[in-house]
């Protein structure tokens, strides 16, 4: 008896042990170890460690992006990100002290240039005049660059990945360096905080301004996304393009781009992001050596418009020299409502991986579509529940829309199986565990929803979505996936025609 | 989680992608890491100056190195453990390619490649593969390229038997099925149909007819041709497969957290009875070298011209491939920084992405030189591009130029090393290219080598601005000067798709 009870409890001991050494395995990947640091003047700094190759992926993000903007200077969060790239005071500057009178000479004439064109009757000898003089102005200031430096720089000291990015919702710089180089990412980048320079601002513009014909008006889908969000959004900025409207960039001034960063780039609106091969301690003591003696500043502006209910369904359509597109947006609430996850549920039943159900009913069984896809927008603001498609010739834009609204009814319908569920739910854990394979991406990730709300947000995100119900999801399908609440957008063919119109 | 995002609104302020990319980014990387402190040229900033007193510790990392070993049937395995993750990764390269199909079969390649996994295997049909693998939250993904074919598996620890399986079952038994071969077919029209939709496709598609001779399989698509793809056969299929599936003809790479012991045993296992043959893979007819000057125009209603420019450039084992790497560093491969970038885009503001590369394979590549600008300035950056290949021919680079191109490649290294997958990935690559299997340990020496001298050889060597073929995607009326002013103009019609019947839906074509 004595010796049958002690075989039990060392099972019962063995088996708790390895209940344990599973339930560590699970519980420690599935949640970031991410250490928070404030310093006094509000700039907040995110750290992780990750020890296996000595690389630091860095992230500085500011709460700004074109859901600040408003109509007349739209695109500027994104300008202005290029201008950090053009230097300080002290960097891409032979000379600060000789140029500054330079810099203010030329925007003068470029002001009066545009003053005497907006004349009734043009000066053409004055407008002559004053062009040559901005052109000697602009060689002198030629002289005086160091081209680029600052890329220049982070590059031959290693850095890979550099770049930056713009949002709705936030601005991006993106720098992954080897780990013995983080002091000099700390001085480059607090000084663009400090001291940063708007010079060869004209020319700037004028690439952003091709981006803009790369992007949106010679890309048949950047074109039916941006109509489509000008529509599904009547009052809140997310209606706005990131890359701002034609006119607006090539319009907006230097002073209404210097105002913005005044306002929205201070240390109170922006986070830091560390993952890699680093000391916490060490890196805290670099980041309040350069950023600490930046001064807070008063919170910037919110934004105050709330899209108000959608009143019915709105239709568009974009012509296009392109075969057919199509995307069809819902609203749905913010980051921070409980319908979030169930949304986030249904959206990839809909369409992820082969076994999804857009992808069996369009793509493989009726072949209607060739791409099918829908997806949440998580945003600073409630975003949407977008769905677009192609259709495969001859099938329609009208079929393929059909078919998706049948998809959505078997939605509200029919509760989705266990096994959708389960497999949703086992991809999701393992995309999460895969993710921590990338210090870049990490970084990435938890820099984008400190933006949005709370970098926290990723370690509940799983708990949260195994709380979804089958239920859950028909019931959002339900309220949100109405006719009232939805635009549709169709880019049509129109042989061509895309040319700039003549002025 | 936000699908959206991605088309929403993110723009970068840096793009630098070529269109032509393999897996041709000549940046593989030695070890240890040598690091390389910045010390040369004068600091031309108050900044840089400042910088310049900053003391770096030294970088200290040895990178972990791959097993190579060669299986009995002829495969060779590359291994790599890494515990930190409870996942394994396999990727596999086969010696294939479309370029060893027939042109009147043009996309069968590619169709094998793509039917290989979709259509499912002999004893395990597409639907129960597609669950069984999502259900794990694993992936089995097969494709073939124009010079080689890939297949990969990524799957978690728990479940690698089952994983590895499928892997095998889906390399040796692919079913090929009626149905799914339509599909794809299907899918390789549309997106065929598709390609006049946006100017940059055609701008590489119709360049690359420019820069090889017509017979040559570097000129086609991978995807085929409407006519073509609908004249391959199961049978063709079938057979393609049989011929460059075989175990000789295959590099595993395998990473993640596994025993090595258990996983070679296991290997042994799921490829038994798959026997070694003699190879039979036919040869590529080479590249004829010759090179003339031409200037072709494709007309498209579009607001901004896309420009390709350029001519064959090297193969990825051509021994200038060092110098000829850091001699396009400096001209247009390195960013902003980069001589025809600087002046395109940054003091001209005439384009977003202006750049030059030269995109290598096993017989000789393209250098070519890419940028998108207003129809206005296409033909001023032409001449810029034009002016700076001249001049790196003409003048000898100077040594703080290439001192930064050196530093900035070297500094970088570690970052070839991130991933456990990244670096068995490389090995991989160097036995697949026929590359030195020391190549990454030379790697350092070899881009320390490279002399101001050496760059001028290579860049008259293989750059050529007086046989370089410019093609043109927009509308020449409102440009700012003729293109005739660099040659007789060659025009090239877009193809018209006809509209097809509803009725003959499931044939698909014209």
């Amino acid at each position: 008896m004595t010796r049958m009870k002690r075989v039990i409890s060392f099972t019962l001991i063995n088996f708790l042990a390895i209940f344990l050494c599973l339930w560590k395995l699970h519980a420690n990947p599935l949640e970031l170890n991410v250490k928070e640091h404030v310093l006094r003047n509000g700039l907040k700094l995110l750290m992780m460690e990750k020890h296996n190759v000595p690389i630091v992926c860095l992230r500085i993000n500011f709460r700004v992006g074109s859901v600040d903007e408003r109509p007349g200077i739209t695109g500027v969060s994104h300008l202005f990100e290029h201008m950090m790239f053009k230097g300080t005071k002290i960097f891409g500057t032979k000379d600060y002290a000789a140029e500054k009178p330079l810099l203010d000479k030329e925007d003068a004439l470029v002001a009066e240039i545009a003053w005497e064109k907006g004349m009734e009757t043009q000066d053409r000898e004055k407008i002559a005049a004053l062009e040559k003089e901005l052109e000697t102005t602009r060689e002198k200031l030629r002289d005086m660059v160091v081209k680029d430096e600052i890329f220049s720089l982070y590059l031959r000291h290693g850095a890979v990945g550099l770049n930056a990015a713009t949002s709705s919702d936030g601005t991006f710089y993106i720098c992954d360096i080897p780990a013995n180089k983080l002091e000099l990412w700390a001085f480059i980048e607090s000084d663009r905080m400090k001291n940063r320079v708007l010079r060869e601002f004209y020319s700037e513009r004028d690439v952003v301004m091709e981006e803009r014909r790369l992007r949106v008006e010679t890309s048949p889908f950047g074109a039916l996304i941006e109509q489509l969000n000008a529509v599904t959004f009547i009052a809140h900025p997310y209606r706005l393009p990131t890359i701002g409207w034609r006119s607006d960039i090539q319009n907006v001034t230097k002073a209404e781009t210097a105002e913005y960063f005044e306002r929205y780039y201070s240390p109170n609106n922006a986070v830091i992001v560390i993952v890699g091969d680093f000391q916490p301690e060490n890196a805290i003591k670099l980041v309040e050596k350069y950023f600490g003696d930046i001064p807070r500043q008063p919170d910037p502006p919110k934004v105050k418009t709330i899209e108000p209910e959608q009143k019915g369904e709105r239709r568009i359509e974009v012509e296009f020299d392109s075969n057919p597109y199509m995307a069809i947006s819902y609203h749905i609430p913010g980051i921070g409502h409980q319908d979030i996850y169930a949304l986030d549920v249904l959206s990839s039943l809909l369409s992820e991986g082969r076994t999804s159900r857009l992808y069996k009913s369009m793509i493989e069984g009726k072949r209607i579509a060739v791409m099918a896809n829908a997806g949440i927008g998580i945003g600073r603001f409630p975003e949407t529940f977008t769905f677009y498609a192609a259709p495969r010739a001859p099938h329609t834009v009208e079929e393929v829309e059909k078919a998706f609204y049948e998809e959505v009814e078997l939605l509200k319908t029919k509760p989705p199986s266990e096994w959708e569920l389960q497999k949703i739910k086992n991809q999701l854990e393992a995309s999460f565990i895969r993710s921590l394979d990338s210090s870049s991406g990490l970084a990435g990730q938890i820099g984008h929803y400190e933006i949005l709300s709370d970098w926290r947000y990723i370690n509940t995100f799983l708990e949260k979505v195994s709380e979804v119900t089958a239920e859950d999801v028909m019931r959002v399908a339900k309220k949100y996936l109405n006719k009232r609440n939805r635009t549709v957008a169709m880019l049509v063919k129109k042989e061509n025609g895309n040319g700039e119109s003549a002025k | 989680m936000s699908i959206k995002r991605y088309y929403h609104l993110i723009v970068c302020v840096v793009c630098l992608t070529g269109v032509f990319s393999v897996n041709n980014s000549l940046t593989l990387h030695a070890e240890p890491q040598k690091e390389v402190i910045p010390s040369s040229g004068e600091p031309k900033s108050e900044g840089a100056g400042m910088l310049s007193k900053f003391k770096f510790a030294p970088l200290d990392f040895n990178p972990p190195k791959a097993e190579r070993i060669a299986l009995e049937n002829g495969m060779i395995l590359y291994l790599l453990e890494d515990h930190d993750l409870p996942i394994v990764n396999i990727a596999a390269q086969i010696r294939t390619g479309s370029v060893y199909e027939p042109e009147e079969k043009a996309g069968l390649a590619s169709l094998t490649g793509e039917v290989m996994r979709s259509g499912g295997t002999v004893s395990m049909p597409p639907d129960k593969m597609n669950e069984e693998l999502e259900f794990m939250a694993a992936s089995v993904e097969t494709s073939i390229g124009r010079e080689s074919g890939s297949a990969s598996l990524s799957v978690l620890k728990k479940d690698l038997d089952k994983g590895l399986n499928i892997f095998a079952d889906v390399l040796r038994n692919p079913a090929f099925p009626e149905d799914k071969i339509r599909m794809k077919k299907d899918e390789a029209i549309e997106s065929i149909r598709r390609e006049n939709d946006r100017p940059q496709q055609i701008a590489g598609r119709e360049f690359r007819k420019v820069i090889y001779e017509g017979s040559h399989p570097y000129s086609r698509r991978v995807d085929g041709t409407l006519e073509s793809i609908e004249k391959i056969t199961r049978n063709d299929m079938a057979a393609f497969h049989k011929k460059f599936f075989r175990p000789n003809n295959i590099i595993l790479g395998i990473s993640g957290d596994f025993d090595r012991k258990m996983m070679i045993e296991k290997l042994n296992e799921i490829f038994k009875g798959w026997k070694k043959e003699d190879n039979n893979i036919p040869d590529v007819p080479k590249v004829k070298n010759e090179l003339s000057k031409s200037v072709h125009y494709v007309y498209k209603d579009i607001n901004q011209a896309n420009v390709i420019m350029g001519h064959l450039g090297i193969h990825r084992k051509s021994p200038d491939y060092f110098p000829v790497r850091i001699m396009n560093f400096i001209l247009g491969g390195s960013g902003f920084t980069a001589r025809i970038t600087s002046r395109i885009r940054s003091d001209e503001g005439l384009a977003y992405s202006a750049f030059s590369d030269f995109q290598t394979s096993q017989d000789l590549g393209m250098f070519y030189v890419m940028c998108q600008t207003k129809l206005k300035s296409t033909h001023r950056a032409i001449t810029i591009a034009l002016e700076e290949i001249e001049k790196m021919r003409a003048v000898p680079v100077d040594n703080e130029e290439l001192t930064h191109a050196k530093e900035t490649i070297l500094n970088q290294f570690v970052f070839r090393f991130t991933t456990s997958a990244s670096i068995v990935a490389q090995m991989i690559d160097i036995e697949y290219e026929g590359l030195p299997l020391d190549y990454l340990e030379t790697y350092v020496d070899n881009i320390q080598a490279v002399t101001i001298e050496d760059i001028q050889r290579v860049a008259q060597k293989y750059l050529h601005p007086d046989k370089i073929k410019i093609l043109v995607v927009g509308n020449k009326d409102k440009f700012d000067k003729p293109l005739d002013t660099f040659g007789k103009v060659n025009e090239i019609a877009l193809e018209q798709y006809q509209e097809i019947p509803v009725n003959n839906a499931k044939s698909g074509v014209r």
